[in-house]
């Protein structure tokens, strides 16, 4: 069945996603030779640990390759069952869609995630908060984006947009352009959680702040061979670099460049995935079921199968022929 | 087994060669040339087949699609893919004004505009699904605000002319001071057939473009004559368009066939020459046509079966594959996979748009027409231009202080209005015949070109569908055109430019693109001393029922200040196509009554007041003996009659000016009826259909109002030369008479 399949960005992994990894895995033992390198501590240990240590575990250098990992394995295993036609992933999900493709080798893709975590980790500045542009059914509300726009203009400066994620803006900035969002933006509940929420040690990724990080992932990561993908991979911008005439310099330069410091896409390249793949399924590999209902929202937005909101996404997911397919509910 | 259609036999064609073909011995890097010379790499002809298979792919899912009735369009692109390099070539900031089979051109042209979805909203397109995001289920085009490839229908080439008109207003837009939408360095595309080009609409186009040019204007435009050989049927002429083109003075002549690195060398050329020159350009792009016109036509009626294979063996995308193999830039598994999965992704986004919404009830689909807002409208067009700009325009000779007879008039107010509105509207031009130095051949354009330059006054060559052409793509191109036409006959002579192309932009972009105008034409009889036909017409029938469009024709000199204030803010916030109708008899009328009574002028009112639709004018509104209803020179005539109606025969008429023809206030009539109990309507244009009388009277009827009612009309006749033209023109005597019998 074809499929489109997208890697998750930094919050996919979470408690429940301790001992995911197969020790015993080639992939698995690649990555823990390349921590070594690195001087980090071993997958498998943090992957291992009884207990999920908030502080040790979300640390990027940490939580980005177990996510890396994660999605590489089940990313083989969809291969398997799917004919997969397109790759894309959230943020961090890019540099995996790149090694899931077939742009960049295991350990190349590796190496980008490790080496850009760490250096998150040294321009950690500022942060990301995550904000709803739709109601509890899915539905656009203008409210909430006027809203959003309101608050980004009080923090005008200090304060931009990083990504597109369906019903979520996703908005990053400096410290004091997250201290006036989190001050401006209304509270608006959804279930259990209220919004605005600040993510757990996310930096001002995808915007301008982020532009030394550019400069220095283009230094350390100049080695990295970045190739033709077996599998056309759909970017941040929602550009199709296809197996047959992408450009590996292209790809490079977007990678190390334009995605670092500019909002990502994520509603974009699934929107694109949806109406230039018209797949099947939306395949979600990786830890946790962060993009679940992210997608969800992007086929209501889409009106993708007749999807217009929760209840139509819910009554499709429940049917015979479920659309997303999320590999891993933890 | 059912025998194979021609789009079976064509794919099987390609199939067959790619599962046969043999690598070649060397391999090209993808950045390495095709050829040695030329500069389309291995990757960028990969990337222009994967484009041309995406097009192919899609114009045969239409036909598949229209099999079981879900798509409604057949018309392909296939044989014409070499387009696709245009798509490549061109900047994604160059305005393609693109004709119907441009299906490769646009998808290589999505390239350059990250996240585009060509491949669904083709789809969408050919479904005529409301989720289409250019004409939203209204028509199947070529369109996108994102890749500035403006739509349209482009069947007859009557897209050339505006075409012509973005790429003078290009350079236009600098000189007068205004910030463009597109960069500097832009050119403009447009695309046509070897049969198309034959119409009069395309001529007058490259012939405006020429002519431009050799008036020392700048024309960057590259005219594209795909040339498939033949128009549905009938063969064109072997070498005919190289022998009509290609000795053109004024325009350069590439010829692009061959190979597909030739074609590229060739388009990258003729491209760069309009840029760097800003000239005008024929690309002749040597193309086929498979599978016959459309999805209808059979084309073995016409052709035998041996033409027809021959033209296939010629098919683009086979030529392209083994130009590829054989120069070592693709693997033949290669261009395989490209086939297998862009006809898999688009037979399952077909499935996708075929589910999709279409437009279900009438206002939906006239939605994008006649854009209303009211409130913008007044706002708009009751600004004022700042005090020092109209010292600067008007010296100390404000027009509302004006007592001169010649300041006064119809004319003189239309001029100082569109003095006032140039002056606080740099956007604003005025073009036409003999409206620059000369000021118009009725002197209302007297003084503009002085007081604006010529950046913004210009006269332009003596044809109406280049005016027209020009106003729509200087509109496009962010402008605030107001050509003239010099006389009512002359705009029926390029009449297709507001039917078919101004007045329908918006129906089929969803209100996403627009061409805001004033089209000033010099209208009606009843001219002292000039006769003929030709400089009287009466029939406004042509443009009555040209959905969207507004009519305005005042009467006198301070309604027209206020209706073209009230004209151009509605060109301005709705992008509505305006033709304004001066009554060529009145622009110098001074009297109503006598002679010398002065009762034709008016004073000139101040910025700050103004007509909109629906705002009558009313005379004498407290007679209620009968209403005439007229407008333009019928109104005076009414004004006449009705002082008669009352002296001689104590008839007092109520008399009311319609001002705006399109949309017809007929609400307001009614009202007015009512009052009156008697309707008569004074209608100096051509009885049968040619002015607004019909539609009052069935309006009335329809509305319930029941009291009596007559008309009267000019003679359903062409207009004579000399003294008989009072035989068929509506009379005042006529007006009197018909009121005393519906009074009697």
């Amino acid at each position: 069945m074809r499929a489109a399949l997208f890697c998750p960005g930094r919050g996919s992994y979470t408690k429940k996603s301790l001992r995911s990894l197969p020790a015993d895995h080639p992939w698995v033992q690649s990555a823990e030779a390349l921590r070594a390198e690195y001087g980090l501590t071993a997958l498998l240990e943090l992957d291992g640990a009884k207990k999920f240590h908030p502080p040790t575990h979300l640390k990027p250098s940490n939580i980005s390759p177990l996510i890396y990992l994660c999605t590489m394995l089940d990313a083989k295993t969809a291969a398997d069952e799917h004919e997969i036609v397109a790759v894309g992933g959230n943020s961090l999900g890019w540099y995996t869609a790149l090694a899931v493709g077939g742009a960049l080798g295991f350990e190349d893709g590796f190496r980008l995630v490790q080496t850009m975590s760490l250096l998150q980790e040294e321009f950690s500045a500022g942060g990301q908060i995550l904000y709803p542009m739709t109601d509890e059914h899915w539905r656009p509300s203008a409210k909430l984006v006027a809203g959003i726009n309101e608050a980004m203009a009080e923090a005008a400066g200090e304060a931009f947009p990083s990504i597109n994620l369906g019903g979520y803006a996703v908005l990053a900035g400096t410290e004091a352009g997250i201290e006036t969002l989190l001050e401006k933006l209304p509270a608006e509940e959804r279930g259990p959680t209220i919004y605005p929420i600040r993510l757990a040690q996310h930096g001002p990724y995808h915007t301008p702040l982020l532009q030394p990080v550019a400069e220095r992932a283009r230094k350390e990561l100049a080695k990295l061979e970045f190739r033709c993908p077996a599998t056309a991979l759909i970017d941040g911008m929602g550009r199709i670099h296809g197996p047959a005439s992408a450009d590996p310099a292209a790809l490079r330069d977007y990678t190390l460049g334009e995605q670092i410091y500019t909002p990502y896409g994520f509603t974009e390249s699934v929107r694109v995935a949806l109406r230039e793949f018209a797949p099947a399924r939306l395949v979600l590999p990786g830890p946790g079921n962060s993009l679940g209902g992210i997608c969800g929202q992007i086929l209501a937005l889409e009106g993708w199968r007749g999807i217009k909101d929760r209840d139509t996404f819910d009554a499709v997911q429940d049917g015979d022929d479920p659309i997303v397919i999320s590999m891993r509910r933890f | 087994m059912a025998a194979q259609s021609r789009v079976q036999i064509v794919e099987g064609n390609l199939d067959s060669y790619l599962a046969s073909a043999l690598p070649a011995t060397g391999v090209l890097s993808a950045a390495a040339p095709l050829r040695r010379g030329t500069s389309l790499t291995a990757r960028r002809a990969i990337r222009l087949f994967e484009d041309q298979a995406l097009s192919r792919a899609l114009d045969v899912t239409a036909r598949e699609l229209k099999k079981t009735q879900r798509s409604y369009y057949t018309i392909s692109s296939a044989g014409h893919e070499q387009n696709a390099i245009l798509g490549a070539l061109l900047r994604v900031t160059d305005p393609c004004f693109l004709h119907y089979r441009a299906g490769a051109w646009m998808m290589a042209r999505s390239r350059q505009h990250p996240g585009a979805t060509p491949t669904f909203d083709t789809l969408l397109s050919m479904c005529a699904s409301s989720d289409d995001p250019i004409a939203q289920g209204r028509h199947k085009v070529w369109g996108s605000r994102a890749l500035w490839v403006p739509p349209q229908t482009s069947t007859i080439a009557s897209h050339l002319p505006k075409a012509v008109g973005m790429a003078f207003a290009l350079e236009r837009a600098r000189r007068a001071g205004v910030r463009s939408p597109l960069p500097e360095h832009s050119v403009v595309a447009c695309s046509f057939g070897d049969a198309s080009v034959n119409h009069a609409t395309a001529l007058s186009g490259i012939n405006a473009a020429r002519y431009a040019h050799r008036r020392g204007s700048a024309m960057p435009i590259v005219f594209v004559c795909e040339d498939n050989g033949i128009g549905i049927s009938v063969d064109t002429p072997r070498r005919w368009i190289t022998e009509a083109f290609s000795q053109l003075s004024h325009l350069k002549y590439f010829l692009a066939a061959g190979d597909v690195d030739e074609i590229w060398d060739t388009a990258a050329r003729a491209i760069d020459h309009c840029r760097a020159a800003r000239a005008p350009v024929f690309l002749h792009l040597k193309c086929v046509r498979l599978w016959g016109h459309a999805g209808s036509d059979v084309e073995t009626t016409y052709h035998s079966l041996r033409h027809i294979q021959e033209v296939e063996a010629q098919d683009p995308l086979l030529k392209n594959a083994r130009r590829l193999v054989e120069q070592g830039a693709a693997l033949p598994a290669t261009l395989r996979e490209i086939l297998r999965t862009t006809r898999e992704r688009v037979r399952a986004a077909a499935e996708e748009a075929a589910s999709r919404p279409k437009l279900t009830t009438r206002a939906e689909v006239m939605a994008p027409i006649a854009p209303e807002a009211q409130e913008r409208w007044r706002q708009s067009a009751e600004g004022r231009p700042p005090d020092e700009t109209r010292e600067r325009i008007f010296g100390d000779a404000l027009p509302e202080k004006a007592t001169a007879p010649s300041k006064r008039t119809l004319a003189a107010h239309i001029n100082s209005a569109l003095k006032d509105e140039m002056g606080r509207r740099p956007r604003l031009l005025v073009f036409g015949e003999d409206v620059g130095l000369k000021g118009g051949v009725y002197h209302v354009t007297a003084g503009l070109q002085h007081t604006f330059g010529q950046a913004r006054v210009f006269d332009t060559l003596l044809d109406e569908t280049t005016i027209l052409g020009v106003a729509q793509g200087a509109a496009q191109a962010g402008m605030l055109p107001v050509p003239e036409i010099q006389y009512l006959a002359y705009v029926h002579n390029a009449i297709d430019q507001l039917r078919g192309e101004a007045a329908s932009l918006s129906f089929f972009s969803g209100g996403q693109f627009q061409n805001p105008m004033v089209v000033r034409i010099a209208a009606f009889a009843y001219q002292k001393g000039f006769g003929g036909h030709f400089h009287n017409d009466n029939s406004i029938g042509a443009l009555r029922d040209i959905p969207g469009l507004v009519l305005a024709t005042p009467s006198r000199g301070d309604d027209a200040a206020k209706m073209l204030r009230g004209a151009l803010a509605m060109a301005r916030e709705s992008g509505r196509v305006v033709c304004f109708l001066e009554p060529i008899a009145l622009y110098h009328e001074k009297d109503l009554h006598d002679d010398d009574d002065e009762g034709w002028l008016f004073d000139y009112p101040p910025p700050g007041e103004s007509l909109l639709p629906g705002e009558l004018g009313v005379y004498h509104a407290d007679a209620t003996d009968l209403l005439i209803v007229s407008y333009a020179n019928g109104l005076r005539l009414s004004l006449r009659a009705a002082r008669h109606l009352e002296r001689d025969h104590g008839i007092r008429a109520r008399v009311l000016d319609l001002r705006w023809l399109k949309p017809l206030p007929h609400d307001v009539v009614r009202e007015h009826a009512v009052a009156c109990g008697k309707v008569l309507v004074a209608d100096e244009c051509r009885a049968t259909g040619g002015g607004v009388a019909d539609a009052i009277v069935a309006r009335l009827v329809e509305g319930g109002y029941a009291g009596a009612m007559a008309t009267v009309r000019s003679a359903d006749s062409f207009v004579p030369l000399g003294p008989s033209t009072a035989a068929i023109l509506l009379q005042e005597e006529e007006i009197v008479q018909a009121a005393r019998e519906l009074c009697a």
